[in-house]
């Protein structure tokens, strides 16, 4: 089997629950892989920190928290009523099976409104996150377990498809943090500049983890690792990047240019697979929060290509995350022999 | 029984191919009673009781689930499908599958949400821009792994959760399997014949061959209806309700039921204890449609599991409904042998 290295840290990654605000053991568990390569620890919003070198060298950031839903209530009959929490889909809720993280673990599933009771047009309108309710089949005594503000996942497997692709929840952006440790699994042994490093919490509801936790941090240049949307139908080829494509090298005017050519002729050099991804503003991920922090950060972009976002069934290729981590540990490479 | 419930749930068996399920089935009926398979994959089985029946009663469960069939293979290496049987797209999107026999897992997949217009954002998308994706490159590669015609089922997860409840796809009819595989490997009092039948979610197609070749002059069709118990549903809007025993059925949209088979079922419910209620709404239908007009007729009874989300990937029902379904049929198959 290939990329065996980045299936494992993946699939134990995507086992973790995190949903935004709430990243505790996917931070706990991300900080322990982090501690192999240097001290870690979790920060004031969660944000998994961890740093290796003293001085200015260069950020990598990578997101730990995923998509899900809160608890706004629990009924007095026992079904339970959510709001999403970051840009969950509604499409794909109705029947959804689901983790509620009460005071254990509990098993539900979006309830879906029966034929007879349905609107005509239910067929074509998903149910808003006011509609819907989770059953936990415990009838009343669900509010001995389930409390107003616990988080929830959207329950999902790391499913093997052909080739090295899989398709698990939360590949966004848990293939980030793999590439990040992935990165620094292959310079293991390498001396290198200062490294920075975080997993940061929240992105998904605004990117106050990597806002708040990257102004600890010492260097004014940053690679922050997330997932773009790959080409599927009704995803454009042309405007969108596509499965096996490799890492997509942002370039946005939001971006610093000279990085993002360097990360494109560095891949082109040592034969690792990257294409550029355009955009015409800022990017929509932790680069935007990043770049203007203290007196302003050059940053570029890392993106793997995924189908099917923020959905139980994002797909992506292994091998992208691979391209990703090899592009990251010879730009790093590249940086420490400038400074050496 | 739960263990049955559980095997049979996590087989695959949509419409016309429910050649494991019957295997399955064989399996653990086998030295139990004489049984057949006919010319369109009912699975037919006589069991003697302790003392011949006076009428011939039949026992009817579907076998097949509904799911999905490949129809073409695009170039980009997704496989384009239609249903089998009537599912709601909103519950399948963004779900795990498996494909043709050798189960290749797939996922059926739709446009982020972030990529559709924002009018457009809670609308379920139409049928046809739906697509299963195998991980396959390009179309060559699909087609080492899967054809047109392969069958498409919900991934299998069973699971017990809550007080006393089930979750899996194909409760709808699985669990009226399980009952008369219970049914055949215990003792009954009166001969009987079931028919575990082919393609009912396309049409109770097979129940009408079985019947006809079983000719019965009774028959209880186990099944499992549509429990609305869900919050703010109230009174009979809500169907059924789990927990509450087998949901026994005046009228549904294919069949108007026997008037005395109907509240005799309630009450040998009731005289033996047994937990049972009636269906409060006209919907639905199942084999009691295609059986109860077969030949000359024959009278028709049915017993359903009250089950929530049917046709998704996770029917929950409650397992003791399970139970108290088995322990009517199994009382009004006795009633019908003699009365």
């Amino acid at each position: 089997m290939k990329y065996t290295e980045v299936r494992e840290l993946l699939e134990a990654l995507c086992g973790k629950g995190g949903v935004s605000g709430n990243e505790d053991d996917a931070a706990a568990f991300a900080c322990g892989l982090l501690s192999k390569y240097m001290p870690a620890s979790t920060d004031a919003l969660g944000s998994v920190t961890g740093r290796k070198g003293e001085g200015s060298g260069i950020i990598l950031d990578a997101h730990i928290d995923r998509i899900g839903m809160i608890v706004t209530a629990v009924k007095d009959d026992g079904f339970i009523k959510v709001a999403k929490v970051g840009g969950t889909d509604s499409r794909v809720i109705t029947g959804a099976k689901v983790t509620i993280h009460g005071k254990e673990d509990l098993f539900g599933i979006v309830t879906s409104t029966p034929p007879h009771l349905a609107k005509k047009d239910s067929d074509a309108k998903a149910p808003s996150f006011d509609e819907i309710f989770i059953d936990t089949g415990l009838g009343k005594k669900a509010k001995d377990i389930v409390s107003p503000g616990d988080r929830i996942t959207l329950n999902g497997s790391f499913l093997s498809l052909l080739g090295s692709r899989i398709a698990s929840p939360c590949v966004d952006d848990r293939a980030g943090v793999a590439a990040i440790l992935r990165c620094l699994q292959l310079l293991e042994g390498k001396s290198t500049c200062p490294i920075e490093v975080i997993f940061s919490a929240q992105e998904e509801t605004g990117g106050s983890g990597a806002e708040a936790g990257v102004y600890n941090f010492a260097s004014g240049t940053a690679i922050a690792v997330d997932v773009t949307f790959a080409s599927a139908p009704g995803v454009s080829s042309e405007k969108y990047g596509s499965l096996g494509d490799g890492a997509l090298v942002g370039i946005a005017p939001s971006l610093d240019y000279n990085m993002s050519k360097e990360l494109l002729a560095l891949a082109h050099k040592h034969g690792i697979s990257a294409k550029p991804e355009v955009m015409g503003g800022r990017t929509g991920t932790n680069c935007d929060e990043i770049q203007t922090l203290r007196g302003g950060i050059k940053t570029a972009l890392i993106s793997i290509p995924i189908r099917n976002m923020h959905t139980c069934v994002e797909v992506c290729e292994l091998a992208d995350i691979e391209a990703a981590a090899e592009l990251m540990a010879q730009y790093i490479l590249e940086r420490s022999g400038e400074n050496a | 029984m739960l263990e049955l419930v559980k095997e049979l749930c996590s087989l695959p068996g949509i419409s016309g191919r429910e050649d494991k399920v019957r295997e399955y089935i064989i399996s653990k009926i086998d030295g139990f009673c004489e049984y057949s398979t006919d010319n369109l994959g009912n699975l037919i089985a006589f069991k003697k009781g302790k003392m011949p029946a006076k009428n011939k009663v039949l026992i009817d469960s579907h076998m097949d689930e509904v799911g999905f069939i490949v129809t073409g293979i695009t170039s980009e290496g997704l496989l384009k499908f239609a249903n089998v049987g009537g599912i709601d797209t909103g519950v399948f999107l963004g779900r795990n599958v498996t494909v043709g026999e050798k189960g290749i897992p797939g996922v059926v997949g739709l446009v982020p949400v972030h990529l559709v217009d924002k009018d457009k954002e809670d609308c379920i998308p139409p049928k046809d821009e739906l697509y299963i994706d195998i991980g396959a490159k390009d179309r060559d590669e699909a087609l080492e792994h899967v054809s047109p015609g392969d069958e498409v089922c919900f991934e299998s997860d069973f699971r017990e959760f809550g007080s006393g409840f089930i979750c899996s796809k194909a409760i709808d009819n699985r669990a009226g399997c399980a009952i008369m595989i219970d049914l055949i490997r215990s003792e009954l009092d009166y001969d009987c014949c079931f028919s575990f039948s082919v393609q009912e979610e396309i049409g109770t197609r097979g129940a009408q061959a079985s019947a006809f070749s079983i000719n019965p002059d009774y028959a209880i069709i186990t099944e499992t209806t549509t429990a609305a118990d869900l919050s703010g549903v109230e009174g009979e809007e809500r169907v059924c309700v789990c927990g509450e025993g087998p949901a026994v059925s005046f009228m549904d949209r294919a069949t108007v039921y026997n008037k005395d088979l109907y509240r005799r079922a309630l009450e040998i419910a009731r005289e033996k204890g047994i937990k049972a209620q009636t269906k409060t709404r006209v919907a639905g239908g199942n084999d009691a449609g295609a059986i109860h007009k077969s030949r000359g007729g024959v009278k028709v009874l049915t017993l359903s599991v009250p089950t929530r989300y049917l046709h998704s990937p996770g029917c929950v029902c409650r397992y003791d409904d399970i139970e108290s379904t088995r322990d009517l049929v199994k009382e009004m198959a006795a009633e019908f042998a003699v009365c």
